[in-house]
């Protein structure tokens, strides 16, 4: 049995890409091979080894057993428990942990970084136009980076999105497509690009300013030199039939301006009075986009969402897990993978009793009453997940067969429903 | 506790116009989720004296489970805010009880109660991109209640678009009936046709049947003949469902009539038509061309509509033509989401407000009801609101009051702006009110049949037990917004006006066959194209089994 098997048009997880096109190498229950090799994606999947335990205060017990000290916990907490949604979960997995806090009146909030939350509630002051990923390699005839080179982070977003590919609109491939590459102090754009235009931090709202107002036609006035290259920069994105604007949604290593999203929503929106035009936001990995997709449907908001009184409330300005730093909750679910979570449950004082449910749960950097072991969605769990452009794609597990978050959820779901009719009469 | 599976509905005056019944007094018979003609002595029976018994209705045009709502959503933190929707209290324990929050976008669950709340048990969402269906179906899982389909966008198509350039006509059909089974939908629905591909160019839209789109040999016209050919060649269940080129515009009435025209003879839906009755020329004013549409309705048979009424209040206007979307971001100043849709379509979402004083909403309203009221085909001219474009599908009990009750309209006449209703003919004055059995038609027997759903739409035997039973009262209003009974699939939800269960819909979608030679072709198309690879496009384990045809 020592033979391998390959797998085809694996969906990888390991950036916001969310390439389903990897064709993954199994030899005894280990993933030996990944095509193409792309160095985050390797290591997204990594062997695929995964421990298979389950916990209580610790110790080995039955899921049974587990599930019921799991579900007694959170009716006990109920209304003062946080749900936290991790990167790594099927967007099946999602939709359950949400029923599960609206039943016990919980706080539920996910994965979605700090300045992805600023996008997104810039997004709801004003809107955005953007595009899918396809849609930016069939159209995109000129390509400005904003303070972002995604090579690092999302190794094929230029190679099979963005840059290089020919498209329906644009058959030449790279050679059809102009590169501006925008530099904000050490945000760098990418190299090699035919247009490069440095801008200090300090002048960056400025940058933008200058660009919609062209954008717009309306007449500038004089400009400090240290801006003058960039009304020419604007002109090429208005001489362009379909722009795309690419720009980090996440955290990067400098701290960057509050309003760059707001202002990147601003100026793509004026560039479609001239030309066509989109934002494209790249997101981390794991299925990010899936948790504010599934909580929109679910509840009407995208992140940090509130059932304490009942119904879902919005809370965008105090975050779950800011909460929970402070010393908000008794009780803590985390869906998914727990390693986000150590640095606040380390800067919290007072005890949280915690239930985990995800990938490495047992291995999670905290005191759990109880740990349940589950499947990494996309390699040992099937389901849905999303793109960082929000198109949902299947996902085909290499090394199916762990336990299922999405199932082990369902579980808990029933008994904590069976608990609260017994005592509610 | 659970539901009967044999219940007889006893003394209601029964409004069955699909098999000519009237306001008799009659009972109706459920077993095992089904209408039979008789049960046994000793059945369950629900007491239903004095009371108006009806079908359960039916929304053929709606827009509540697609990633263009999800956006809408997002896009309006605000309104659901405002909108705090607590759990329902089921009876069943066991069943999900889930909150959520409203708006003219409300989330899922709540979609379903609402619905379920207003007597309807099935509902389509009229616009979704075949790459987002698994969205749409997974927002469907969680929408409780109602029946559920979807309508795949098509119309402005680059696969499709290639096969007519080249001739290949019986290529686009098989493309489509492909696209319909892999994506799960119901029916082909064409928006703008070629115009959403223009808009994607930088031709910005197309202004007639006979432009070129984005510089190809092929035009709206052709896209029409195209897939109403197609949707009749397969034996779809439902024509193809049009949302014509020049949506909004003032003299489109000339566009609507053309693209009629260019489909004479051939089954074809044509929707929210309200919007596409304008006369009038850009630039120089509006006026109703209603009453000439209308007329041409009547005498081509092959033709149906649903109204598209708009209803004054807020709205969000959600749709696949993106450049009137554009259009309105630019005369509204407000939010505006555009999202291009790769080698299919484009969406994008206006939060908008229909008010009395404004003349065009007040030409618009007036169009509306004109529609209705001129219609002397009840069963082609069928109830919607384009949810939520014109307003909230929560506005249909007071649309069915002013189609019902005379004085009420006129009242609600004098206090819009009358400056664009000269000529019109409801400023004229029309008499008409619609009978319980007209309502009975433009609300679920009417759209039943236009979505060729045999089981649904009417109370004879072997049709799903899907129910609605209304008190009386002189407030038509109040009548049609709080049903007494509402049940689905022989399941008593409503109770005493509350909504007392929540099963989950079932799903309505075809897979109709196809040349299979059309396979490699695709695939090549997807690999040179598109971002999802094609065997990982096709959405797997969809609920219940595809419509026969
Ligand atoms: S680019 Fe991202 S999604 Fe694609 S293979 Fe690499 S890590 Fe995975
Ligand atoms: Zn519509």
């Amino acid at each position: 049995m020592s033979g391998s098997s390959v797998v085809e048009r694996v969906t990888c997880l390991g950036c916001g890409c969310t390439c389903d096109d990897v064709a993954v190498e199994v030899r005894d229950g280990r993933i030996v091979g990944v095509t193409p090799p792309c160095p985050v994606g390797r290591a997204w999947f990594g062997d695929g080894s995964i421990p298979e335990h389950v916990l209580v205060s610790g110790s080995a017990a039955p899921i049974e057993a587990a599930i019921t000290e799991a579900a007694r916990l959170l009716v006990e907490s109920a209304g003062e428990l946080l749900v936290y949604l991790g990167p790594d979960v099927s967007a099946q997995a999602q939709r359950a942990a949400v029923a599960l806090a609206d039943r016990l009146r919980a706080a539920v909030d996910s994965a979605t970084s700090e300045p992805a939350a600023a996008g997104l509630l810039a997004a709801q002051r004003r809107g955005r136009a953007a595009a899918t990923l396809g849609e930016i390699r069939n159209r995109a005839d000129v390509l400005m980076f904003w303070g972002v080179d995604p090579t690092q982070r999302y190794p094929r977003y230029l190679s099979r999105y963005a840059l290089e590919p020919a498209g329906t609109h644009v058959p030449a491939g790279r050679a059809g497509r102009r590169v501006i590459s925008v530099s904000i102090g050490t945000d760098r754009g990418p190299t090699g690009a035919d247009v490069a235009l440095e801008v200090a931090p300090e002048d960056e709202l400025a940058a933008l300013s200058v660009m919609r107002a062209t954008a717009l036609g309306h007449r500038l006035g004089e400009l400090p030199e240290r801006l003058g290259a960039v009304p020419d920069t604007a002109l090429q994105l208005t001489t362009a039939r379909y722009a795309v604007l690419v720009h980090e949604a996440e955290l990067s290593a400098v701290p960057r301006s509050p309003h760059r999203t707001e202002g990147l929503i601003a100026l793509t929106q004026a560039l479609n009075g001239v030309t066509r035009a989109a934002l494209s936001s790249l997101r981390a990995g794991g299925n990010r986009s899936g948790a504010e997709s599934v909580l929109t449907w679910q509840t009407g908001f995208p992140m940090s969402v509130d059932f304490s009184g009942g119904f879902p409330r919005y809370s965008p300005g105090s975050r779950g897990l800011e909460r929970l730093r402070g010393g908000g909750f008794a009780a803590v679910l985390i869906v998914g993978s727990a390693a986000e979570l150590a640095g606040e449950l380390e800067a919290r004082r007072a005890p949280v009793h915690a239930v985990v449910i995800g990938p490495r749960a047992s291995e999670a950097p905290l005191t759990a009453r109880v740990a349940i072991d589950t499947g990494v969605a996309g390699i040992h769990e099937g389901g849905t997940a999303y793109r960082m452009d929000e198109v949902p794609l299947p996902l085909r597990p290499p090394l199916p067969g762990a336990r299922s978050t999405a199932e082990t959820l369902g579980a808990l779901l029933l008994e904590v429903r069976a608990r609260l009719a017994e005592r509610s009469g | 506790m659970s539901a009967p599976a044999r219940l007889r509905i006893v003394g209601g005056a029964v409004h069955d116009p699909a098999n000519g019944i009237d306001g008799e007094v009659r009972d109706i018979c459920i077993e095992s989720g089904r209408i039979v003609s008789a049960l046994p002595d000793g059945a369950p029976t629900l007491d239903a004296r004095g009371m108006v018994v009806m079908p359960g209705g039916v929304d053929i045009h709606s827009h509540l489970a697609s990633s263009s709502c999800n956006h809408a959503r997002r896009l309006a933190p605000e309104e659901r805010a405002a909108d705090p929707v607590p759990a329902p209290a089921l009876l069943d324990r066991t069943a999900p009880a889930r909150s959520g929050t409203g708006g003219t976008v409300p989330s899922t669950f709540t979609t379903g109660y609402r619905y379920a709340g207003l007597g309807y048990t099935t509902a389509f969402d009229a616009a979704v991109a075949p790459l987002m269906a698994r969205h749409s179906h997974a927002e469907l899982d969680d929408t409780p209640c109602v029946d559920g389909g979807i309508f795949l966008l098509m119309g402005n198509d680059e696969y499709l678009l290639r096969q007519i350039e080249a001739g290949e006509h019986a290529r686009a059909r098989d493309y489509a009936a492909w696209l319909l089974g892999a994506a799960g939908g119901y029916a082909i629905k064409i928006v703008n046709p070629g115009g959403v591909e223009a808009w994607k160019t930088g031709q910005r839209n197309v202004t007639g049947l006979d432009d070129a789109i984005g510089g190809r040999k092929v035009t709206p016209r052709a896209v029409l003949e195209v897939l109403a050919d197609a949707g009749n060649a397969l034996r779809l269940p439902h024509p193809v469902h049009i949302h014509c080129n020049n949506l909004g515009l003032p003299g489109n009435a000339a566009t609507t009539l053309a693209s009629m025209e260019a489909l004479q003879g051939r089954r074809a839906h044509f929707t929210h038509l309200q919007f596409h009755c304008y006369g009038g020329e850009p630039g120089k004013g509006w006026s109703s061309a209603s009453a000439k549409v209308i007329e041409y309705v009547y005498t081509h048979p092959e033709v149906s509509t649903d109204v598209g009424q708009v209803m004054f209040g807020p709205a969000m206007t959600i749709t696949a033509d993106a450049p009137v979307e554009y259009l309105l971001y630019q005369s509204s100043g407000r939010r505006w989401t555009n999202i291009d849709i790769e080698l299919e379509t484009g969406c994008g979402i206006v939060p908008l407000a229909f008010k009395e004083k404004a003349a065009v909403a007040a030409l618009q309203w007036a169009i509306g009801l004109e529609l209705f009221l001129l219609s002397e085909d009840p069963w082609r001219v069928v109830l919607s609101t384009d949810h939520p474009n014109g307003g909230s599908f929560l506005s249909y009990p007071a649309l069915i009051q002013l189609l019902m009750d005379r004085s009420v309209r006129d009242e609600r006449l004098k206090q819009v702006n009358p400056r664009l209703l000269a000529g019109s003919a409801l400023a004229d004055g029309l008499s008409r009110e619609y009978t319980l059995n007209e309502i009975a038609i433009v609300t679920r027997a009417g759209p039943a049949r236009l979505l060729g759903l045999r089981d649904k739409g009417h109370l004879g035997p072997g049709a799903d037990a899907d129910i609605t039973i209304y008190n009386r009262d002189p407030d038509i209003a109040t009548m049609f917004s709080t049903p007494r009974y509402v049940i689905k699939d022989g399941t008593v939800i409503v109770e005493e006006g509350q909504l007392r269960r929540a099963p989950a819909g079932r799903r309505l979608r075809v897979a109709p066959g196809y040349d299979d030679a059309i396979v490699p072709d695709l695939r090549r198309y997807f690999e040179a194209y598109s971002s999802v690879s094609f065997g990982n496009y096709p959405v797997a384990g969809l609920p219940g089994e595809p419509v026969a045809p």
